[in-house]
């Protein structure tokens, strides 16, 4: 009877023990999370203090210059996918950010204006979902307080992360493509590179481009893509360019993790269009292609749109002689001949031993506007160059071209300057062919010693 | 936007399509229909053994530059041992335990396939570039694709030789035996744990089979088993258990609303189409279209 009470005894004294334990691990947890926001408000208050020391400075000596806050190093965030489905877009961004900081920092000198501020990249990873790249961006804000963040490829996390920053003001320059994003009345964003609409829009001009330079009439088309939002506005813009030449097109959408594309091919044969337009994502881009290439369908031309799967390296190698003459957009030109365009890709060939796709190339631009606004801010807003007002002001007064700064150098149209809602007004993209199982640049201007494939030559109507 | 009129030929085309389709997802779900009808085991990680099945023939196929649908006779009995490995590891266990637990052992094997996918091979997608498969067989209006063709072809010698396996054989008597009653089967002589291994290496190996198929003209992609997996256990329970028969007729019907639905409707909706189908199936027929149970 008393062992067996000394047992219970001694069960409730392990049980107390541990409920202590764990009471006191969750006190400092709680305590520990509770001080973090503390000490995300002592960071905005050294801030103020800074904001309202500078024109203090300048009563006491009214004659002097401004003179400008010591700046010695800037955050950029970077939020990207960096694990989960959509990893591939996000390390490679990371990897084109990290490159072109080290170039900024460097090379260049760092933010000259601001007394050679260097720029520090603190990443953060946006996960898979909205909801993980929110919280990624809020945990980055609170550490780290950045006043520009990049990212988050994907559109429908970068509308997650704008709503944090747009918040907390903070400037984020997007790399997702999707329209919508520059149409929410969002005060903070922008966006240099071309957005969906711009894709299709772009694909369908190649085409009729180069059908008008062959002699060739394209009546019947039809736009094939994968239903996600972005496919959808990529869809629309070319649906909108058919519709503007009065060409006559069907239009279907599929799922992009569809098992198998023998209906869709069956049902384009049957309507037997003169050229398809086709919106992919990656894993349907190598099924498409294949199927299409089994089932012996033979249009005048096949053009890719939105940048993702077809001319990329990963899509060439899974489907081989399959995506032959395949043409998709790019938001990027690795091929455009300008000196810092060449030097930069080179850089990026030596350092990971592949080719930036258009998830690093769009970093590339997107970091080294960041990088001129930053300048265009400490000029126009010396008081004051970080405030997300001053740095909207030096974003929107920007006017960058080939002569006057990298960063149009390693945009395909060679020419930045933004509208009110953060678009780009100089916006394009380039149309990149697979010939001879490697991607080229065809089009608008042709990397040199290439020309563009069109029609296709198995086209039953192609001469010779 | 147009609405395209029904066309006979495209019709026609489009149950071909179906046809071979449904042939290639019924030796899908061959394998789990074959676990889960003797074991009765939940494996929630069917779908990623094609996934992984997949990797392996993309691997082997680009390595030795041998046509992908060939690499099966070098996959199917690496899975076989695999499949054995993995059930005297993990599903030995949790036989006849709840299927709570079933579930969630097997669905932690697929987290465990997937991530180990997602770290080796990233997102990208993997395909082999060449296949024997190219040439399309037109037959007047109708269109075959040469890789669809023998994928159904095989599936449909490989359901049939099961059929035999479990029918005509004493092997076959015996795990038929175990499925209907273990305890019984057990006091009659039979090596109950050797069945059950058996039954999961060859329900392993029938995936690898599958993902060679499929290799000729898809892709492989860490998410590849959420697709196949989802679309097994609709075959499965479909089919209401019904040996090999049922898995094939609910194969085809799949294949065949899916291409239709498809063709006539939108691709977009192609999953509704499938889990409409079997939403009616269960609703008159609650144990499935061959339910003996």
């Amino acid at each position: 009877m008393s062992l067996l009470t000394e047992a219970q005894t001694k069960t409730t004294a392990i049980i107390i023990v541990s409920v202590v334990i764990i009471a006191i691990i969750a006190g400092v947890a709680v305590y520990y999370a509770s001080q973090k926001p503390a000490q995300t408000v002592t960071v905005t208050q050294t801030q103020t203090v800074t904001k309202t020391a500078s024109p203090t400075t300048t009563t006491t000596s009214p004659t002097k210059t401004v003179t400008p806050p010591k700046i010695k190093e800037i955050k950029i965030g970077l939020i990207e996918p960096l694990t989960g489905a959509h990893a591939v877009f996000g390390q490679e961004a990371k990897e084109a950010a990290e490159l072109i900081i080290n170039v900024i920092n460097n090379e260049l000198g760092g933010i000259k204006n601001l007394g050679g501020a260097k720029l520090k990249l603190v990443v953060a990873d946006a996960g898979e979902t909205p909801e993980q790249a929110k919280l990624a961006a809020e945990k980055l804000v609170a550490q780290e307080h950045p006043p520009i963040i990049i990212g988050a490829y994907i559109s429908r996390m970068t509308a997650a992360v704008a709503e944090v920053t747009e918040r907390e003001k903070i400037i984020l320059v997007m790399d997702g493509l999707v329209d919508s994003l520059t149409e929410q009345g969002w005060k903070y964003v922008f966006r240099v590179a071309p957005k969906a609409s711009a894709h299709g829009k772009s694909a369908v001009d190649f085409v009729l481009d180069m059908a008008k330079k062959k002699n060739l009439t394209i009546k019947k088309a039809a736009v094939i893509h994968e239903d996600s939002i972005f496919g959808t506005y990529v869809a629309q813009g070319a649906e909108k360019e058919l519709a503007k030449y009065g060409i006559d097109y069907i239009v279907e959408a599929y799922p992009y993790d569809i098992s198998d594309v023998t209906p869709i091919v069956s049902k384009l044969m049957d309507y037997n269009p003169d050229i398809v337009i086709s919106v992919p994502y990656f894993h349907d881009a190598v099924l498409l292609a294949k199927t299409i290439k089994e089932m012996g369908f033979h249009p005048m031309f096949i053009a890719g749109a939105g940048g993702c799967g077809y001319t990329d390296p990963d899509s060439i190698k899974a489907a081989g002689e399959a995506v032959e003459w395949y043409t998709n957009t790019y938001s990027y030109n690795p091929a455009r001949p300008t000196e810092w365009n060449k030097k930069i890709v080179k850089m990026f060939e030596d350092k990971y031993g592949k080719l930036p796709t258009e998830a690093a190339g769009i970093i590339f631009y997107s970091l080294m506007t960041v990088k001129e606004a930053l300048e265009k801010a400490a000029v126009l807003h010396p008081e004051d160059p970080l405030n997300p007002d001053n740095l909207r002001d030096a974003f929107l007064s920007l006017d960058l071209t080939d002569n006057n700064s990298i960063a149009a150098q390693l945009y395909p149209t060679g020419h930045i300057k933004f509208a009110p809602n953060g678009d780009n007004i100089y916006a394009g993209t380039a149309v990149i062919q697979v010939i001879n199982g490697k991607p080229h640049v065809v089009w608008p201007d042709p990397e040199p010693g290439i020309q563009p494939v069109f029609p296709r030559p198995d086209w039953p109507g192609a001469k010779g | 936007m147009q609405v395209i009129s029904v066309d006979p030929s495209l019709l026609v085309q489009n149950l071909v399509n179906g046809v071979f389709t449904g042939l290639l997802y019924s030796l899908v779900a061959l394998g789990l229909a074959l676990i889960f009808g003797v074991m009765d085991i939940i494996n929630f990680a069917h779908g990623d053994f094609v996934m992984v099945g997949a990797y392996l023939t993309y691997v082997i196929a680009t390595t030795f530059m041998i046509e992908p649908s060939l690499t099966a006779f070098i996959t199917m009995p690496i899975f076989f041992l695999l499949g054995i490995v993995i059930y005297k590891l993990i599903i030995e266990e949790v036989l006849g335990a709840e299927p709570l637990i079933q579930i969630a052992v097997t669905v932690g094997l697929l987290m465990v396939l997937r991530n180990l996918a997602l770290m080796i091979f990233h997102a990208e997608p993997r395909g082999v570039p060449f296949t024997i498969f190219t040439q399309p067989i037109v037959i007047g209006p109708i269109t075959i694709a040469s890789s669809r063709l023998a994928a159904g072809i095989v599936s449909l010698v490989a359901l049939w030789l099961i059929h035999v396996l479990l029918t005509k054989t004493k092997w076959g008597i015996a795990v038929r035996a175990t499925a209907d009653d273990r305890e019984v089967a057990e006091l009659m002589g039979i090596n109950v744990k050797r069945v059950y291994a058996v039954t999961f290496g060859l329900g392993t190996a029938l995936t690898a089979l599958a993902a060679a198929l499929i290799m000729t003209f898809s892709r492989a992609d860490p998410y590849l088993g959420l697709l196949y997996g989802l679309l097994s256990w609709v075959i499965v329970a479909m089919g209401g258990l019904g040996g090999v028969i049922g898995v094939l007729f609910s194969g085809l019907i799949i294949g065949v609303i899916e291409a239709l639905g498809i063709t006539f409707v939108g691709a977009g909706a192609r999953e509704l189409f499938i889990y409409l189908t079997f939403f009616f199936v269960l609703w008159f027929r609650p144990r499935g279209l061959f339910g003996r149970r």
